[in-house]
């Protein structure tokens, strides 16, 4: 009886707590209808801004809110367009009312007061299918507490790719692509930071080399920098060697080495989108016996975001958006390889039979690899070695 | 014109000129001392200069910045000259002329592009000769492109500058009376070269001292150009600054304020030495010049120029050619020579995009060039009533320095202090801002082209109609401005070409919620994928290729049309 009573009061405590957040989404759905929210949003892949184009339709249908995409080159102009209507007291109706972002970008704006007050927890589909002890990188953005200001939008994988007519056994770890390099040079590469894949990349090097792995989750402030990297440098000086263009040209980006590895200038690509293979065969970027991996002690992945800037004039149509990129719908479609092939962020115990089901029937691409064969992800160290690592990097190879 | 006032005219346009100039400058002057309430630094220090001057990447970048920039436009001067003493008049010269607008009106970027294609080890030109003759089953390991010293740069560099510089000067020739000379020079027994080196030229590079110093300062500035195909270990300086500006560490900003204002300093150095070197070099060679002699060694650099020249033409026009078969290509790999499946695809996913941004486009570029020649000819005619009063046929005007402060200076840092001016007059993301941050690139392009016929006219046509009968304003347009039609046409042409290549200004004033063909070929070619930027480019270039071939055809043909409309109306 005591029992019964007591899951009857927290069923109503529950049902209470709930009803205001239901009648404020209510609020916000009203607030929302007829705004236009400026998604500024990296505008570089075609198939990307087909499915924000979908998205786009979607939300127009359903919540009566125009989402328009601004192309960016680099998100961080649009962090500076925020801080430069910050600097002119522009704090109402700024231009950008959402905004795709992750590590970096994201602890600049949360630093300097540029986002909004949290709103991620709030949202539905957040409550019903999001599962925060899942991974540890929906709370920590590069070891930068979310805390609400930023919701979750996918997850991203480093993959490594090789072309099989010219490359049947890959390099799998660090070392084994140091090897190969000598054995075949200038075949062998990266891209160069600042770019963020390059940083990835160093700091995937650096989790292998290094004997200090712990010390990668703190500040670098706080631990000993020069010690934990200097297997990482030595690596890099006998790499450098035998690199592309013998080190003294690195590729710009992910696409650049696509770009690269068909043109069988380099052996070995790698790139942050784990579809970003198949995507290329069928455009006929890359031949079809192209191929993706990734290396034996998995490699890093992270979670990218959306967010809303402080001043946005359409913080509720800016939600309505960030609500329904987070639903079965729209994860599931953004997973579909020939879409984007984004992993989810949703939990899968969460879902329904139905939705499950939907995920589980999901194709894949030639040359995508499964959810099992991507193995171990790496997380991401704390932001403030993104920094350090380029800063260092600059330092010893670009002068 | 019969303008009233002129003084007051001149001035208001001076000032709505240098107003943005100014607080473009404390935009950038003020972070580099550290002052930015944004930040919530509220203290002047000197802290960025000695972070910037503490870095080795600084110096390093700065040492090739100097290297391209000051090469760049000197190489793309010497074969301007070289090239123009041999093929002026010339019949076939005239074709060569005619093809220079499509590489004047491509954007750099994707001139870029297509050099890169063509240079790269697992380039068009490898690929030719593989591997029947190199052997090369893969490309080989070479630096072709993007090489440590920025010889690639300095290439691609003189690949788009060159051809701007020919355009000025041919556009310059009338006014310094070049048949004449010629002849005259001829008659006297110079050979071609010589009496180019010792009489035209001389006479030639005051009219061109400008536009070499726009050259110049763009060399020593740009970004899209040398991120795409300069070195990047170390980068030059703009392209460091680029990447401090947007690092997502904001404090980085502070530095690269710092930079940006040496980068202007540098600037100022540089076309300052740039006119002491020029001066010593004409008062060394004053004697030779006069000594009589018929023919000189010097001949061979002139003929050498001319060799190398042709070279870069015509990789020039190997790299634009290319560009379109790329936006034809599904598969295209290493060492075919062209590609081995063929699709629309390509196309067909841009053309969507054509009827979208032409729109937009078209408004921006049609409404700033318009004004920018309006403009023009107000200033103009303010500059030539001043130098009738004075008498003074070489007195400079405000407007011949100011209007080319804001080319002359770096667009990272400018813009965004300029930005901030947008947002507090809450102009920030309209279309007239994107018009007006245009019309300040626009301008100077337009008002340059024109200042040479325009000051040349012989006003006698305009005084004498006038007192037949004195209807100044009538007879100002259908007289001078209808005799001045073919500089006005190509003025035009030139202004829109410099409009539609606009990307950071468009970005900035536009938020990015007004999309023009050049913000969207940059965003695609932020990807690097070629058959994107081969179709983007092809309709980015589409426009002002159109239009400068308009400029080159309706002024020789208005007259005969006018006449015949009038004919069939007045039959009608």
């Amino acid at each position: 009886m005591r029992k019964s009573f007591a899951a009857v009061s927290i069923t109503a405590a529950l049902a209470l707590a709930s009803l205001p957040a239901q009648a404020s989404w209510q609020d916000t759905l009203e607030e929302a209808k007829g705004q236009t929210v400026y998604f500024n949003a990296w505008g570089g892949a075609d198939n990307i801004n087909d499915y924000i184009q979908w998205a786009a339709d979607r939300i127009k249908d359903e919540y009566d809110v125009t989402l328009k995409q601004v192309k960016l080159t680099d998100t961080s102009d649009a962090v500076n367009r925020v801080l430069a209507e910050k600097a002119a007291g522009k704090n109402n109706n700024g231009s950008i009312d959402l905004i795709w972002l992750n590590g970096e970008n994201f602890r600049a704006m949360k630093d300097n007061q540029l986002l909004s007050k949290p709103f991620s927890q709030s949202l539905p589909n957040y409550i019903k299918y999001i599962d925060e002890s899942a991974r540890q990188s929906l709370t920590l953005d590069f070891g930068t507490p979310v805390e609400g200001m930023e919701s979750p939008w996918g997850m991203a994988q480093v993959i490594f790719m090789h072309d099989t007519e010219t490359l049947q056994n890959p390099p799998k770890s660090m070392q084994a692509l140091l090897t190969y390099a000598q054995a075949n040079p200038g075949r062998i590469t990266y891209p160069e930071p600042p770019q963020f894949l390059s940083s990835t990349f160093l700091k995937q090097a650096l989790y292998e080399l290094t004997a200090h792995r712990k010390a990668l989750s703190q500040p670098v402030d706080s631990v000993d920098f020069d010690t934990i990297t200097t297997p990482l440098w030595g690596y890099l000086d006998q790499l450098h060697q035998v690199a592309w263009r013998n080190g003294q040209n690195f590729p710009s980006s992910s696409e650049e080495m696509m770009r690269l590895l068909d043109d069988q200038e380099i052996d070995v690509a790698l790139s942050f989108d784990i579809s970003a293979a198949s995507v290329q065969i069928d455009k006929g970027n890359l031949p079809d016996t192209v191929r993706s991996y990734v290396f034996d002690q998995g490699t890093i992945g992270n979670t990218h975001f959306l967010a809303i800037p402080y001043n946005s004039g359409a913080n509720a149509g800016a939600q309505v958006v960030a609500n329904f990129m987070l639903s079965p719908e729209a994860q599931v479609r953004k997973q579909e390889p020939t879409v984007w092939g984004d992993l989810s962020v949703l939990s899968y115990d969460k879902l329904s039979e139905n939705e499950q089901a939907q995920f589980d029937d999901l194709p894949r691409g030639i040359a995508t690899l499964s959810i099992e064969e991507l193995g171990k992800t790496l997380p991401e160290p704390h932001s403030s070695w993104v920094d350090a690592l380029e800063t260092e990097w600059r330092q010893r190879y670009a002068q | 014109m019969p303008l009233k006032h002129t003084q007051w005219i001149t001035a208001l346009i001076a000032v709505l000129l240098t107003l943005p100039v100014i607080i473009g400058l404390i935009g950038t002057l003020l972070p580099a001392f550290q002052f930015f309430p944004p930040l919530g630094e509220y203290q002047f220090s000197t802290a960025p200069w000695r972070n910037v001057f503490a870095q080795g990447e600084f110096y390093s970048s700065l040492k090739l910045t100097l290297i391209t920039g000051i090469g760049g436009p000197l190489l793309s001067l010497w074969l301007a000259l070289s090239l123009l003493a041999w093929g002026y008049e010339r019949p076939f010269f005239r074709k060569i002329e005619t093809l220079l607008s499509p590489i004047l009106a491509v954007p750099h970027a994707a001139i870029a592009i297509g050099l890169l294609f063509l240079l790269s080890p697992s380039g068009w030109l490898v690929r030719i000769f593989s591997p029947w003759l190199t052997g090369f089953d893969r490309p080989p390991n070479w630096i072709t492109v993007q090489d440590p010293f920025g010889l690639s740069l300095i290439f691609a560099l003189i690949i788009k500058e060159m051809p701007y510089l020919l355009f000025v000067m041919l556009a310059a020739m009338k006014s310094i009376k070049a048949r004449e000379n010629i002849q005259a020079c001829q008659a006297l027994g110079y050979s071609r070269f010589t009496l180019w080196r010792k009489v035209l030229i001389p006479q030639l590079y005051p009219i061109i001292r400008l536009p070499i110093f726009i050259v110049v300062a763009f060399s020593l500035t740009v970004v899209d150009l040398a991120l795409v195909i300069g070195p990047n270990t170390p980068s030059t300086l703009a392209v460091t600054l680029y990447r401090w500006f947007n690092d997502p560490d904001l404090s980085m900003r502070f530095m690269a304020s710092a930079g940006a204002t040496f980068l202007m300093v540098t600037i100022v150095l540089v076309l300052g030495g740039w006119e002491i070197a020029h001066r010593a070099f004409s008062a060394f060679t004053r004697c030779e010049r006069s000594d009589g002699k018929r023919k000189g060694i010097t001949d061979i650099l002139l003929g050498a120029g001319v060799v190398f020249g042709l070279v870069t033409l015509l990789n020039a026009f190997a790299a634009l050619a290319l560009l379109p078969i790329w936006s034809l290509a599904k598969r295209w790999r290493f060492p075919d020579a062209l590609p081995s499946t063929w699709t629309w695809d390509n196309i067909e996913r841009a053309t969507p995009l054509l009827i979208e941004l032409t729109s937009n486009t078209l408004l921006i570029a049609f409404s700033a060039t318009l004004i920018a020649c309006a403009a023009s000819l107000f200033m103009l005619e303010t500059k030539r009533q001043s130098m009738a009063k004075s008498n003074k046929a070489s007195q400079q005007h405000a407007f011949d320095w100011l209007i080319y402060v804001p080319i002359l200076l770096p667009q990272i840092g400018f813009l965004f202090g300029l930005h901030v001016l947008l947002i507090y007059l809450n102009l920030n993301g309209s279309i007239c801002a994107i018009i007006a941050l245009h019309l300040m690139y626009v301008l100077p392009y337009v008002y340059l082209t024109l200042k040479g016929p325009y000051l040349a006219y012989n006003e006698n046509y305009l005084l004498q109609a006038n007192r037949l009968n004195n209807r100044p304003w009538r007879h100002y347009f259908i007289i001078k401005i209808a005799m001045l039609k073919p500089a006005l046409f190509t003025a035009f042409a030139m202004g829109f070409s410099v409009s539609i290549a606009q990307y950071l200004p468009t970005l900035i004033a536009g938020e990015g919620r007004h999309s023009t063909l050049t913000t969207e070929a940059i965003a695609q070619a932020a990807s690097g994928d070629r058959k994107q930027v081969g179709s983007m480019a092809l309709l980015q270039a589409l426009f002002p290729v159109i239009v400068f071939w308009l400029a080159q055809i309706i002024p020789t043909r208005w007259t005969k049309w006018r006449l015949a409309m009038k004919n069939f109306f007045q039959k009608g």
